[in-house]
């Protein structure tokens, strides 16, 4: 075993990546300042209980786990959506606009566009309902990324009662329709209706289910899934769907928005309407968010939310891709000393960092490690004893 | 411009066939050659030529917009991509077998399993009385109850024949329906606007 090595799905963020990170999020945080979020951080390390006993939970092989002193069951933090809902349920607060830059840790098996360790950024909306609130997160998301250079992006809408509501009706088991949800999610017709007929459900639900993979694209597919439901919670999740997309049109995003019906997904917090912000650049979404109003709930308080998080890494991935990666600033320029020059040479690089000028003190002396820094390409300012600057 | 990821073997000749009734130029296909990336004539498609396992791997990660894969690999995988259509190719039944005269072996308190589908294995199993012990192999499975290493196999069965040269028969079918299967990428399916509409065309043929 070598000691230097990392465990699988995680890495060390080197300078020429870090540089592109911080600079994202920058952008990002100036972004969100702007707009009216505070920031929250939250602990890395929880009680497995916290996650073990919401309705939410997370399944418990992808969380890591480790025991504290006393013998409880600790995990690192597996969600942070999940975290500041507990934040805010354990501290009185019903109403905030939060952000975040924070690590999530997923057990699983690493490799390809899956990490252990997951550097997001993220905003919650907390203390907020409605189809306006929803709109707002969406456009808000959309800024954020156009703010970071991302362009070409396309931002996929669904709403979680639709699939719920045509299928409460049916009769299928709990297990039957997480099945059929899985099929559903995958758009995997034919084992859909295999799923249906064995659970013996009715043909009009077969009907509206063997739709619903079909079911994205523009505006018009929100009139054909309200057509084919009696529902009534499905029926209001379209109508919902259809109110959010004239808003975000008058609001001027219509160009980014889609439509899919079938976007089921697994975690299963959320209540309404969910999206997902793609683009070709990256096999995956880049950000993902929704609506969830009753997450609280199980921390015993009842606070309505809609939010989002992005992967940071895949997000400098796809902006890389479409070369609108931020510029790399110049290097900076070096001042280097003289023997016995040091500490006019401090003050040199003291008068031209304070002003704002990017500059690094050479930590050796004498003119031949000042040409040797000019020969690596750098420029640089030789102080010598007498204190006039030179440039080489 | 779309990206195919192609598993070379079995399905090879009857997935180009399919793709070309859809209008896709797979001529470059059809010459004998070790490139494993292809691209057509017209710069509209690329070929990536694959072990069929790997399908899945290429397709979820967008590396290629779509692909081929038989339903055992995907159910095997459980990788996250859309699985759009039926190709109605390379059927065959995902079983467990053994000997025939043996089919008790099934209620055994500790079943011996030799597979090539270990995630598939566990979760069917799992559901079962009894514990199991999973064996992983990569080939030549019949020939792990023969030798005494396993007391079933759980195995794709095409024609049954391997089976029945070595004296092995199914006990039972559990999936009785294994197809290949169309697999898109999720984010390729909303951002290629070539995908869509080949989608359509496959779908048309195959009606």
């Amino acid at each position: 075993m070598n000691y230097r090595k990392l465990p699988a799905g995680v890495g060390d963020t080197l300078p020429a990546e870090c540089r592109i990170l911080t600079e994202i999020k920058v952008r990002l945080q100036n972004k969100f300042t702007a707009c009216g979020f505070e920031p929250v951080s939250s602990a890395a390390l929880e009680y497995y209980d916290t996650y073990a006993a919401t309705e939410n939970r997370i399944p418990q092989e992808r969380m890591f786990k480790l025991t504290d002193v006393d013998g409880k069951l600790l995990v690192l933090r597996p969600d942070t959506t999940l975290s500041i809902s507990r934040i805010a349920a354990a501290n009185g607060v019903s109403c905030a606009r939060l952000f975040y830059f924070a690590d999530k840790w997923d057990l699983r098996n690493a490799g390809g566009i899956y990490d252990r360790e997951v550097y997001q950024s993220g905003v919650e909306c907390l203390g907020e309902e409605g189809v306006f609130s929803d709109a707002q997160a969406i456009a808000f998301a959309a800024e954020c990324l156009k703010e970071t250079g991302l362009e070409n992006f396309v931002i996929d809408v669904g709403h979680v009662d639709y699939f719920k509501g045509i299928l409460e009706e049916s009769g299928l088991s709990d297990a039957q329709t997480e099945e059929v949800r899985a099929f559903v999610d995958a758009k995997d017709a034919p084992n859909v209706e295999r799923a249906l007929r064995r659970a013996g459900a009715d043909e009009r639900t077969v009907g509206a289910v063997l739709a619903l993979p079909y079911l994205f694209g523009g505006e018009d597919v929100l009139d054909k899934a309200e057509s084919l439901t009696e529902n009534a919670r499905a029926r209001a999740a379209a109508e919902h769907l259809k109110k959010l997309g004239a808003l975000l049109c008058e609001m001027g995003y219509g160009k980014y928005i889609c439509f899919d019906l079938a976007a089921v997904r697994k975690l299963s917090y959320y209540s309404g309407a969910v999206f997902t912000v793609l683009t070709k650049e990256f096999g995956a979404p880049l950000l993902s968010g929704g609506r969830y109003d009753n997450l609280a709930d199980g921390f015993g308080a009842h606070i309505p939310a809609v939010g989002f998080a992005i992967g940071l890494k895949r997000l400098a991935a796809a902006l890389e891709r479409q070369g609108s990666l931020p510029e790399i600033p110049a290097p900076a320029l070096v001042v280097a000393a003289d023997a016995g020059a040091e500490c006019a040479a401090y003050r040199v690089f003291r008068r031209l960092t304070d002003c704002g000028t990017r500059a690094r003190l050479s930590a050796e002396t004498g003119r031949a490690s000042a040409e040797r820094e000019r020969k690596s390409g750098n420029a640089v300012l030789f102080v010598t004893k007498d204190g006039a600057e030179e440039s080489l | 411009m779309i990206n195919f990821a192609l598993a070379k073997g079995r399905l090879a000749e009857e997935s180009a066939e399919i793709l070309a009734r859809a209008g896709v130029d797979v001529s470059v296909l059809k010459g004998n050659t070790r490139k494993l990336v292809l691209k057509s004539a017209d710069g509209a498609y690329g070929f990536f030529l694959v072990k069929p396992y790997d399908v899945p791997v290429y397709v979820e990660a967008g590396v290629a917009d779509m692909g081929i894969a038989g339903k055992d690999t995907l159910l095997e995988q459980g990788r996250n991509l859309y699985e759009m259509l039926d190709l109605r190719i390379g059927a065959c039944r995902l079983c467990i077998a053994g000997d025939p005269k043996k089919k008790d072996i099934l209620k055994s308190p500790r079943l011996r399993v030799a597979t090539k589908y270990v995630n598939t294995a566990k979760r069917v199993f799992a559901f079962r009385g009894g514990e199991t012990e999973i064996i992983p192999l990569s080939g030549s499975i019949e020939l792990a109850p023969l030798t005494g290493l396993a007391d079933v196999i759980f195995d794709i069965v095409q024609s049954g024949s391997t089976l029945k040269a070595n004296g092995l028969a199914v006990l039972e079918e559990v999936y009785p329906d294994i197809t290949a299967r169309l697999a898109v990428n999720k984010v390729s399916l909303k951002t290629n606007p070539d995908v869509l509409p080949l989608v359509g065309r496959i779908k048309e043929i195959l009606q």
